[in-house]
């Protein structure tokens, strides 16, 4: 079939793509400036290296913090004398907690949620138990890696 | 104060009196509500005290995560006035979150938003986004731990947005967590990027009033009512209320100045109980009424997009009440008003007092 | 009217015991002087604006007895004397 007038006038096909052109224009643009303004994202570390020194020396029934990346880390020695390394953030709202000897609970302030020994989410809104890591001991260095990460120290 | 030749050489150039008739023309209903058309300038002269008092702080404040909360003691203890302006800033968001709020619930509650002005309750709306969120961004840049904690909280909250919120997180925290890029984004946003907009939006809210006049509430449309001249008498009557807010404020700022905590430490437990600021009050206390599993999912997901149900519907209300579009009394989004506004009452009472 | 109260007895207590709670980094002059130049010019400050607002007050009178008058609208075609 032929038709004899277009029907697309010259003008509408202008008009199109005209704004089509513009429109791409822009949001390219646009879609670089967002880029930037979006932050590249540090990761959370597999494994931190502590000073085993510092940390295998703490009193039973007490926590020492270290840092796990820009968060709270806790190397936990429990009253019974074993050890263990445990995320400091509360699984609710991302609160630092804070051990409580007395009591021997985990305690968040920010909305009172309860941890127990174990990380386990025993009182209060956490929907989750407490992230654990896993604790190795090489020399003096004390190797705090998340669970099922295997570490692997630089030959140096 | 009678220049002729300054006078002279602006008529010559603009239509001095054509603007003047203008100004005189515009007129204010008069009725036993009228006192709902004072909350939108006194929300203006509220502003203007925080654009005024925010620029004298920006001239002492370190936006640097190191220095911030150290600058902020200096303004306070070792600068001319440094306590009374910072805790003017202070006082003065307070109070303009309030009077932002009542002026919403005037024109909730008064049906200002209908036809044809709903494109003013849409700008209205992204005004109060904006305060709410300069209100947050301006908390952080005490940089102490109760700052500190608060922001983690809301900025995690959103975070349980489904889909999009991981985005909304990691875009207002500029990293995975909160720190000292955070800093640096809320400055950003709290003193330029915020700032500017209001400016556009305020100005196109206000220009907008003008080109509709004043909203007449349903319920006295109908009297026969005599209008006052905008100027001067209501002005006048503009500017007794100013004062006195500006004079409650400064009461204000200078009985109560806010008090500032220890320098926020990433890595200490967060402090016992804090709360966020009181408008956040209502949905941190509606969070709190969700357990945290619902029908195997998770709960705070479910409160966070019912709450965001509950804002979409107050922002399209315009077009939801078809009743007083028609310029009908429509008594059931009156209802839907005052749950709105007694349900944030209540919250923010209960959330005060747990 | 009871509950009301109650909710602001228990707000004002939340408020005091958060004020009393911790040592805290001092947002206020110290020095009595101070404290008394402060008071002095708050109430300075209030007096100015009571004046303000008695003076807008008094015009707003004066607006409304020339409107009574019915002498506001200006005259069109007044001779002017230039």
């Amino acid at each position: 079939m032929k038709i004899d007038y277009s029907l697309v006038s010259r003008r509408t096909f202008l008009n199109t793509l005209f704004g089509g052109w513009l429109l791409a224009f822009m949001g390219g643009s646009a879609y670089a400036l967002l880029k930037f303004a979006f932050p590249t994202l540090g990761k959370e570390p597999d494994f931190v290296i502590l000073d085993a020194d510092q940390y295998m020396g703490i009193p039973e029934n007490s926590v020492k913090p270290f840092a796990w990346g820009g968060k709270l880390g806790f190397f936990f020695k429990r009253p019974d004398g074993t050890t263990a390394a445990l995320k400091g953030v509360c699984t609710h709202m991302e609160c630092n907690i804070a051990y409580k000897p007395e009591e021997r609970k985990f305690y968040c302030a920010c909305h009172k949620g309860w941890f127990d020994e174990t990380g386990k989410n025993i009182a209060g809104p956490p929907p989750k138990p407490l992230e654990f890591f896993d604790v190795r001991i090489e020399g003096k260095k004390l190797m705090v890696a998340r669970k099922g990460i295997k570490v692997e120290l630089p030959k140096a | 104060m009678n220049c002729p030749r300054l006078r002279s050489w602006f008529s010559e150039r603009y239509d001095v009196d054509g603007i003047r008739d203008l100004f005189r023309k515009k007129t204010v209903p008069a009725h036993r509500y009228e006192i709902a058309y004072y909350t939108g300038g006194t929300t203006l002269f509220l502003f203007a005290i925080q654009f005024v008092t925010g620029m004298v702080l920006s001239l002492y404040y370190i936006p640097y995560f190191e220095h911030a909360h150290g600058s902020i003691i200096e303004i306070v203890t070792k600068l001319n006035m440094g306590w009374f302006f910072r805790s003017l800033h202070h006082w003065g968001a307070q109070i303009a979150i309030v009077v932002l709020f009542v002026h919403l619930w005037c024109t909730l509650l008064l049906k200002s938003y209908r036809k044809p002005r709903e494109l003013l309750w849409f700008s209205g709306f992204i005004l109060l986004v904006i305060s709410i969120f300069f209100g947050l961004s301006g908390y952080l840049l005490l940089w102490d731990e109760r700052a500190f904690a608060a922001v983690r909280v809301a900025t995690g909250g959103a975070g349980n947005l489904p889909l999009v919120g991981g985005f909304i997180k990691a875009f207002l925290r500029g990293g995975m967590d909160v720190s000292g890029d955070t800093l640096t984004r809320f400055y950003a946003f709290h003193v330029s990027i915020l700032p500017l907009f209001t400016v556009l939006i305020v100005a196109g809210h206000v220009l907008l009033v003008q080109y509709h006049g004043m909203s007449v509430p349903l319920s006295v449309s109908g009297q026969t009512r005599k209008d006052v001249p905008f100027f001067p008498n209501v002005f006048y009557k503009d500017l007794i209320v100013w004062l006195i807010v500006l004079g409650m404020v400064v009461t204000f700022a200078t009985l109560f100045p806010p008090e500032i905590r220890g320098k926020a430490d990433p890595l200490a437990p967060a402090p016992e109980n804090i709360k966020p600021e009181w408008y956040f009050l209502f949905l941190f206390q509606t969070l709190k009424l969700f357990p945290g599993q619902i029908f195997g999912l998770n709960g705070e997901t479910i409160a966070i997009l019912l709450i965001t149900a509950g804002i979409l519907f107050l922002l399209f209300i315009p077009l939801f009440d078809i009743k007083s579009q028609r310029g009908e009394k429509s008594p059931l989004f009156t209802w839907i008003g005052m749950i709105y506004l007694l349900y944030f009452l209540v919250m923010t009472v209960i959330g005060f007092v747990s | 009217m009871k509950e009301l109260a109650m909710a602001f007895a228990g707000i004002f207590i939340a408020v005091a015991t958060l004020w009393a709670g911790q040592e805290k980094i001092e947002v206020f002059p110290g020095s009595p002087y101070e404290k008394l130049i402060i008071y002095e010019n708050l109430i300075i400050f209030w007096i100015g604006i009571i004046g303000l607002v008695v003076i807008i007050g008094m015009k707003l009178r004066e607006i409304k007895r020339i409107r009574n008058m019915g002498i506001d609208r200006e005259e069109k075609d007044i001779p002017v004397l230039d």
